[in-house]
C-alpha cells in the first residue's frame, strides 16, 4: 500500500511537471500596422520650434526658439490622402498667412522607405520638399511631427532645422 | 658661496628637465572642433626602439563613472582608429618625429564621433600594430572649451539664409556706450544689400518685444521684405536697435544703438 501511494505520487509529480514545460499560448499579435494609413487625414499645424543646431552641438545657450507665436503658423494645415490599403496619394495644404512650411503646395508626397518610413517627401511638378519624420502619430497620440533640415550649401553641415508638430483635425 | 649657487642652478635645470611636458600639443590649446597634432616621447617605456608605433585613442577619461549625469553629458568613446587591438589599422599610425618620438594629427568632434559639448578631454597609448607592446595611457588631456561669448547685438541662428526665420537681438547690459545702456528699444531698423553692395528697397522697422531681462528682439523673414533687383542677391543685412533715453532736463531723445552686418549663408 504504501509503496503504491509513493508511485501514486511519483507519477503526479511526473504529470506536474511535464505540464509545466508546455510552451505557453501566446495570441496573434495581427497583422503588421500600417504606419501611412495612419498618416492620413487632415493635419493642423500646433507648434513650431527653431534650432541653431551648430549652437545645440557646442552646448551654447539660445539654442531653440519657439517661433508658434511669433507669426501665425497656426493658420496652416495640411491633407493627405491616403487609400484604405495604405497607398499614399494626393496632398493639399492651406496655408492661410502662415510662413513656408512645405515647399510645395499641393501635389503627391510619399512617405519612405516603404515600412517603417523615415522620411515625408512632397512632390508637386518636377520639385519635391522632403522632412523628416519625427514622431508616428500611434495609439491616442494625434500627433504628427516633421523636421526640416537646413544645411550650409557649400559643407553639407547642419546648421539650422525646423520642427513642426501637427494635430490631427 | 658660487658652488652654492650652481648647485641650485643644477637642482633648478633638473627639476625643470623632469617636468618636461610629455605629450606636447600645437596648437598648445585646442577645443574639440580643432585640428591638433600630439607629439609624444616614448623614450624609457616598451615601445623605445619600435620603428613603427600606432595610436590608441580614448575620450573623456577624467570622467567620474559613478556621476550619472556627467557620465551621461560625456559619454566616453574609443576613437574611429581603434578598431582592432591585435592589428591596428593604417589610419591609427603615428609619424616618426624623431628618436623615440612620434606624432599624430586628429579633430577631437570627427574621430570620437562626439559632439563638441560632450568632449571634456581624451586620452591615449602608444602601441605596436599587434599590441604586444605599449605605453602607459597619456591622460587626460583637456579640450579647451567651446565658449559662447555675449555681446550687445546677436543674431538667431547664428548662420542664417535668405529664406529663414531670422531674430535679432539687443542686450542693454552689454551696451558700449552709456546710451546703448540706458535706452528702451522700441524698434529695429534693417537695410538690405546686394552682391555689389547696393541696398535693396529701402529700410524696414520692425517692432521689438521683451525677450528676457534687458534683452529686446525683433523676428523677420528678409525674403518676405526685401526683393533684389533682376540679376542680383540678397547678399547680406544691417541692423540697429532704436530707442528713447531721458536727457539732463528729463526731456525724451531718440537713440540708436551701433549697427551690425550680417552676411547671409547659402543653404539647402
Amino acid at each position: 500500500m504504501k509503496k503504491n501511494s509513493r508511485r501514486l505520487l511519483i507519477l503526479l509529480a511526473a504529470i506536474v511537471t511535464l505540464n509545466a514545460c508546455r510552451p505557453d499560448k501566446f495570441e496573434d499579435t495581427g497583422a503588421v500596422r500600417n504606419v501611412k494609413t495612419s498618416l492620413g487625414g487632415t493635419w493642423k499645424l500646433s507648434k513650431v520650434t527653431q534650432k541653431d543646431e551648430d549652437a545645440a552641438q557646442k552646448g551654447f545657450p539660445y539654442s531653440i526658439l519657439d517661433l508658434t507665436t511669433l507669426f501665425p503658423y497656426t493658420d496652416y494645415s495640411i491633407t493627405l490622402n491616403v487609400t484604405n490599403s495604405g497607398q499614399t496619394t494626393t496632398f493639399t495644404t492651406t496655408p492661410g498667412n502662415s510662413p513656408t512650411v512645405i515647399a510645395v503646395a499641393n501635389g503627391d508626397w510619399n512617405a519612405g522607405p516603404s515600412q517603417y518610413p523615415t522620411y515625408l517627401a512632397f512632390k508637386q511638378g518636377s520639385a519635391t520638399d522632403t522632412l523628416t519624420l519625427g514622431s508616428y502619430p500611434a495609439g491616442g497620440r494625434n500627433v504628427l511631427q516633421l523636421k526640416k533640415e537646413r544645411r550650409d550649401a557649400s559643407t553639407g553641415k547642419l546648421l539650422v532645422s525646423y520642427t513642426y508638430e501637427f494635430t490631427k483635425q | 658661496m658660487n658652488k652654492l649657487i650652481i648647485l641650485l642652478a643644477f637642482s633648478c635645470l633638473t627639476i625643470g628637465a623632469l617636468h618636461a611636458q610629455n605629450p606636447t600639443f600645437s596648437p598648445s590649446t585646442y577645443t574639440a572642433e580643432d585640428q591638433v597634432t600630439l607629439t609624444v616621447d616614448v623614450t624609457g617605456t616598451p615601445m623605445a626602439g619600435e620603428a613603427e608605433a600606432y595610436i590608441w585613442i580614448f575620450s573623456n577619461t577624467s570622467i567620474d563613472r559613478s556621476n550619472a549625469a556627467l557620465s551621461a553629458q560625456y559619454p566616453a568613446a574609443d576613437g574611429s582608429t581603434n578598431t582592432n587591438w591585435t592589428n591596428s589599422p593604417p589610419e591609427a599610425k603615428m609619424t616618426a618625429a624623431g628618436t623615440n618620438k612620434w606624432s599624430f594629427t586628429f579633430i577631437g568632434t570627427q574621430i570620437f564621433g562626439q559632439s563638441p559639448a560632450q568632449l571634456k578631454d581624451f586620452g591615449f597609448l602608444v602601441k605596436t600594430k599587434t599590441g604586444t607592446k605599449q605605453t602607459s595611457d597619456y591622460k587626460p588631456n583637456f579640450f579647451d572649451p567651446l565658449v559662447f561669448t555675449p555681446t550687445m547685438l546677436r543674431v538667431f541662428p547664428a548662420k542664417v539664409s535668405t529664406s529663414d526665420i531670422v531674430t535679432i537681438n539687443f542686450d542693454r547690459s552689454l551696451g558700449g556706450t552709456v546710451n546703448e545702456q540706458r535706452m528702451t528699444p522700441v524698434s529695429a531698423t534693417v537695410t538690405a544689400y546686394d552682391e555689389t553692395n547696393a541696398q535693396i528697397g529701402t529700410a524696414v522697422t520692425l517692432q521689438v518685444r521683451v525677450f528676457a531681462t534687458n534683452t529686446w528682439a525683433a523676428t523677420f523673414i528678409p525674403t518676405r521684405h526685401f526683393t533684389p533687383g533682376a540679376g542680383h542677391q540678397l547678399t547680406k543685412f544691417r541692423y540697429k536697435f532704436n530707442g528713447t533715453v531721458l536727457d539732463i532736463s528729463g526731456a525724451t531723445v531718440n537713440v540708436s544703438s551701433a549697427e551690425q552686418e550680417v552676411t547671409f549663408t547659402r543653404m539647402n
